[in-house]
């Protein structure tokens, strides 16, 4: 019952931090900040790929880094030809299963 | 083009959209739902907690400390935190849905997750914008209504396969492969660039920090370097 309230309050801050802006017409951010807002979304979409992709188990290491920012790179590249998301990101995913294979298999790498 | 026909076109490319977003999300989706399975929480709770809050990271995290015996405000003030990145969203949709009703601000509010805001602020910011007011809410709702279906379902299975993914299918970088892609289209000049480039090293550097805040303090620091470089490329005008 009170893990079930938790989540229900939880449920309850995340929609006021969604809504207080969009629906109170009294609520404003401040108006010189409106010229910034295009780069709110690069900033927060960037704080969450780059550290998933530079570590993406949490660690930075030659063989952990590698691999992720070569399979990043073939989806963003595939991305940009053909505009899908699906096939940059099922491609970049299959890229680095088979890197991680490679390196567990030559030993470099524990699974 | 008719306003319904431009609406029924918005619906649909609302829909394809946000489902290969959907399909993207399968990975983490099983990964996060098998994680909160093998708490100690009820798994009817943490299927629950998609339609409840419908924020992942936030959901496994209040799940896991629920499940580690964590009171009820250190659960909630977790999630606030984590999820404080939709105050900005919240601020920077807002100019852009100014003609909805309070009603629909309402709606559109609980549906806007991170990839539904991904989706909306590229359609509403891309040449030409988000269409009439039709197309705008044909769009946003099909594509947010289509994320909230496909997230809770996953999540669900995910929950009832718990145990049973294979450690060696491993999922990690399914999640910010996927933000990456979502970002590219956001990035159209300089400043673009470089609140996303510096938002990713601080937000790594800061990952330690304790309730996920390094995602916070990294997306800041982002916005202040952007802004740093919006100033100095593009001088003010008379807009402030």
């Amino acid at each position: 019952m009170l893990d079930l309230i938790a989540i229900l309050l939880s449920g309850l801050v995340t929609f006021v931090e969604r809504a207080i802006f969009l629906v109170s017409k009294k609520v404003r951010p401040p108006r010189r900040a409106l010229r910034y807002l295009p780069l709110v979304g690069p900033a927060v979409l960037g704080a969450i790929a780059v550290p998933g992709i530079l570590a993406p188990r949490g660690e930075l290491s030659l063989t952990e880094t590698i691999p992720a920012v070569i399979a990043a790179i073939i989806a963003a590249l595939l991305w940009r030809w053909t505009k899908q998301l699906v096939i940059g990101l099922v491609v970049g995913l299959a890229a680095w299963w088979g890197m991680i294979y490679l390196l567990v298999q030559v030993g470099w790498l524990q699974r | 083009m008719t306003e319904t026909d431009a609406t029924r076109s918005a619906v649909l490319t609302g829909i394809r959209d946000s489902l290969l977003i959907v399909i993207g999300y399968i990975p983490f989706a099983l990964a996060a739902g098998a994680a909160m399975a093998q708490t100690d929480v009820d798994p009817a709770l943490s299927i629950l907690s998609s339609p409840i809050i419908f924020a992942g990271a936030s959901q496994l995290v209040a799940i896991q400390l629920l499940g580690s015996g964590a009171g009820i405000a250190l659960v909630v003030f977790s999630v606030l935190v984590i999820n404080a990145r939709h105050l900005l969203y919240s601020a920077s949709l807002e100019p852009h849905l100014a003609g909805w009703s309070r009603g629909q601000r309402m709606l559109a509010a609980f549906l806007l997750a991170d990839p539904v805001y991904a989706l909306a602020i590229s359609r509403f910011e891309r040449e030409g914008g988000a269409g009439p007011k039709g197309a705008q809410l044909g769009y946003y709702f099909a594509a947010g209504i289509t994320c909230f279906i496909g997230w809770a379902s996953l999540v669900t299975v995910g929950v009832g396969l718990g145990g049973f993914i294979p450690d060696w299918v491993p999922l990690e970088l399914a999640i910010p492969l996927t933000f990456l892609l979502l970002l590219l289209p956001l990035i159209k000049d300089r400043p673009g660039l470089v609140a996303a480039g510096v938002g990713g090293v601080v937000a790594l550097l800061a990952a330690p920090l304790p309730f996920g805040i390094g995602l916070m303090v990294g997306a800041l620091a982002g916005l202040f370097a952007g802004a740093i470089v919006l100033r100095r490329t593009q001088p003010e005008d008379a807009d402030a």
